[in-house]
């Protein structure tokens, strides 16, 4: 068969056509043009790094290509998984190299260096081209980062029957940038603790959906399961025990695991609230600790945060943490902070009425000491939006806002002219849908039910109702699990396939055609990097019964 | 301490109390009563297995009583884990041994044999009596089922902090008996497979809970991984794969997996209807198979029917029904007969030259279907089981001793029961674990789960069998079960879509009322399901945690009103 090239779109249009047209890229590359050879890997293939002075980590990335290369052993997803490929297999030739290369001028950095650069600053997009007559492949960027993201490409090509691994969609042409700088996902770490592995296992399976933040909820008024050297009580009197706490080193590793994996490690140390467990070590810096009734999650107890010492304490924490890492980023949180707390609370009312201040100018005096403290130590705050939409304070322009609540209020964050992470509840939340957790309320719900499924969390619009000079605002999003009722025993079915729609929508943020992206062509793609995910050893939920997954759209409402 | 008694309902109340208080029994026995004496594990602690003739599987599961208690390793759910325990441990006595033994009378059958006994006649009450002394706790039963049964009991009596097993408790006495004979967990298999390994692994947490049937919803539309020897096209044609297959040697070793545990296996080849994969094999005797739109035909794709009226049909299924049910030591085969969709018949040649040469209706038709394939499995001695709607949507003559289950709502029990059939409650609106997951149609963003929202373990645990029905009919409950739907399930999610919710109804089904006669209370009894459910983690499974630790750790302290 001789090699052909189709525009994105024809491609896509020949993949309803044609069994050999499966295209399952995830998430679909900016430019697409791709044929209908049949190409082997050769048993002998290999990656030629022809990068001078390339890290380890680059070579690091190029084994674990060739890992999955050689154990993904996917099986194409339609009745008979391939054997009537074996025909087209007969007669292919065999692809026997990719070669990697930085385009002239680009330095060869380690790729953690790399995925920890400024938000815009970093250099993810790559070039990958696959000729359908055996020749070399080649995949060229800008920078090892965008190297990366081009080997992960090139893994989801490959296709497993009978000994042969192979591509029906020969030759390829690829180019490929983010829409969006910022595709993360986040984790809460503190009402149920995850082994260090469970980590690792989730960054691994972020990398391959080339989501680049994991914003780590590591404490939160529940458990404090971080180590930090110049508070070790905190841990110590706060963690669930010795055994559930992220060691200095843990974090190191992790870090660095999540770096060369091409991700950044946005830590979250929530205040002035979520705080409670605090109070364990500091009884005097906490406020309404354990007090009951509590109006939102038990344990309530929140930072005193009008008291000098406790603003002095929380920057001197945020900064001593933040020090560790490489991230230019730090959420210092600020979410769901209610006042009711403070209103009998002696200390905060004596220390407001001494100086004559609400407890709206004492957040301000904190924000600005624990904010000032990490800008001065070159890091950039993120909080979640009731900093700016629901208290009068001054934060600086650099501010990154999280919006969580409602989608709706992206609006009002980027109109104050904030930069906008979307992390909106009623799409992206993972926990949501699981039922009531608080004892004692059988009839009660998931305060953010129902289940957002994969798909309505792809049909998220991260520019709804922004005008077209806001868009530049929006620097990406991300699908969040907050843990009351998850842990590691079901870590990976809840958090995939699922986070990887948030990854298209800010990698891809339209099809290759200029479509807008649209769950009826997405569902075959997002199958196959599910059954890819299970190969390499996750366990994401199916997302339908197998029969449908054999038989793209069979299982489509109107079908 | 001096050895105490109290009745449960002090005991609940001291629990309240006392830190040492913490009892964690699920499902909660009949009668209970507890002290408050410290009582540690001998280290060289066995099990006197005193019963004339023992079966190897009472030897099996006196093996895995002393694995779990050597190894479940689970600390007490407050805060510490029992560090606070270490003193009161000092001065406590030391158990040795647990006699295990039949009362006079009863004969020593396996445990696989007394599990697959007619409901209402199987054994499983059992008195447990565990002196503060340190002398020789018994466990006397009426079977080996009833042994099996108390020691359950017995291995969730203890903690373990610092080398030591124990329990605060002691003396213990406990004589227990079901509340309702079927006890069900059910598992679609078709809409997604599971290997064998995932199907033992749930039978062991069933075990742990006390539930006694696994109803195996084995086949429908999408596959058939089910080995028949007579018809191995089915399975050859309608597995997913050559490895999605239950071969007859696999559901061999799972009915005797079972068996030991006290379970008896339900298979439901679900008939006519949810069948259209058998059209890949016989295509003759299958309506409307994979016709398309599919929402016309069927609930779900692929559509396809069994062509019931014809009388090769009813030959063929009663015979494949017979060939399966003949393989298996239940006295019971469920022949399904949900969501037959007539739409899906109403422009099949085959169907409808049938009922026109014979002048017969769609329903005539299905009457005399029924009545052959029940037919033929009661002449082989087994008890059939169908779906509410062949006695509620279908006038069709069914045998007095079918059993029915309730599935679209909790409201139909009531009609099941006016007309006289014996009922398993398996309400959608209580008891389906795959509700909440959201639309798995594809094209379909704005869907949600037809069963929406998520049934919480509390959720189920509220349900009342007996609801709306009059005390007469109270007998035709012979139990219930939560049911896994695997649209959106695989291996890969069983353990926490399944555990601990499918404990309520456990507890539901065998206990029925709190020891002290109260109804149960789901603020009573979430200390005790995260016991369980942390105990299961200990043993290997993937339950889902139910609230953050910190709950977990201080009883009633995440209550709504705390």
């Amino acid at each position: 068969m001789a090699p052909s090239r189709y525009v994105g779109y024809l491609a896509f249009f020949a993949a309803s056509l044609l069994p050999s047209g499966i295209l399952a890229l995830w998430p679909v590359p900016t430019t697409l043009e791709t044929g209908m050879s049949a190409l082997k890997v050769s048993p002998s293939f290999y990656f030629d790094v022809q990068v001078e002075g390339a890290p380890a980590d680059l070579y690091e990335a190029v084994g674990q290509a060739q890992c999955y290369l050689e154990t993904d052993k996917l099986g194409r997803l339609v009745v008979g998984r391939g054997a009537t490929d074996t025909t087209a297999l007969a007669s292919a030739k065999t692809l026997s190299c990719l070669k990697l290369s930085l385009t002239s001028g680009a330095t060869a950095e380690p790729i953690a260096s790399e995925a920890v650069k400024p938000l815009g600053t970093r250099s993810e997009e790559y070039a990958l081209t696959i000729p359908a007559d055996g020749s070399t492949a080649t995949l060229t960027a800008n920078s090892t980062l965008g190297l990366y993201r081009g080997l992960t490409t090139f893994n989801q090509f490959f296709y497993y029957y009978g000994g042969v691994t192979y591509t029906l969609l020969a030759p390829i042409a690829i180019t490929d940038t983010p829409a969006y700088p910022y595709r993360g996902l986040g984790l809460d770490t503190s009402r149920n603790y995850y082994p260090v592995t469970d980590i690792l296992r989730t960054l691994d399976a972020m990398s391959w959906v080339k989501i680049n933040t994991f914003h780590w909820h590591i404490t939160d008024s529940q458990s404090f399961p971080l180590e930090v050297a110049r508070y070790p009580d905190l841990a110590m009197n706060g963690a669930y025990s010795s055994q559930e706490i992220y060691t200095e080193s843990d974090i190191q590793y992790i870090v660095q695991y999540a770096g060369s994996r091409g991700i950044d490690v946005l830590l979250e140390i929530d205040t002035p609230g979520h705080t409670a467990i605090i109070g364990t070590s500091y009884p005097d810096y906490v406020a309404c600790f354990d007090a009951t009734p509590t109006p939102y999650e038990p344990p309530a107890g929140q930072l005193r945060f009008a008291l000098p010492e406790v603003m002095d304490f929380t920057a001197s924490l945020l900064v001593d943490v933040a020090k560790t890492l490489p991230s230019y980023y730090f959420s210092t949180g600020g979410d769901e902070l209610h006042t009711d707390c403070y209103a009998d609370d002696y200390p905060t009312q004596q220390q407001l009425n001494s100086t004559g201040t609400t407890l709206n100018d004492a957040l301000n005096t904190f924000t600005q000491t624990t904010h000032g403290a990490l800008i001065s130590a070159g890091k950039t705050p993120v909080v979640w939006e009731e900093m700016v939409l629901d208290w009068n304070v001054t934060l600086s322009n650099e501010t990154i806002v999280m919006v969580w609540i409602s989608s709706e209020d992206a609006l009002a964050v980027a109109e104050r002219g904030f930069r906008i992470v979307q992390a909106p509840s009623n799409y992206f939340y993972l926990d949501c849908g699981a039922g009531e957790w608080l004892g004692a309320d059988p009839t009660g719900n998931s305060w953010c039910d129902p289940f957002k499924t994969w798909s309505k969390a792809y049909t998220f619009d991260p520019l709804a109702n922004l005008t077209e000079a806001q868009y530049k605002l929006v620097l990406g999003g991300e699908q969040i699990l907050w843990s009351e009722q998850s842990g590691p025993q079901n870590l990976d079915p809840i958090v995939w396939p699922r986070a990887a729609s948030s990854a298209e929508i800010f990698w891809s943020a339209k099809q290759p055609s200029g479509a807008a992206l649209n769950v009826t062509e997405a569902l075959p793609r997002l199958h196959d990097v599910r059954y890819r995910m299970v190969q390499r050893g996750l366990n994401p939920i199916p997302l339908q019964p197998h029969w449908c997954a054999l038989r793209p759209h069979a299982c489509d409402l109107y079908a």
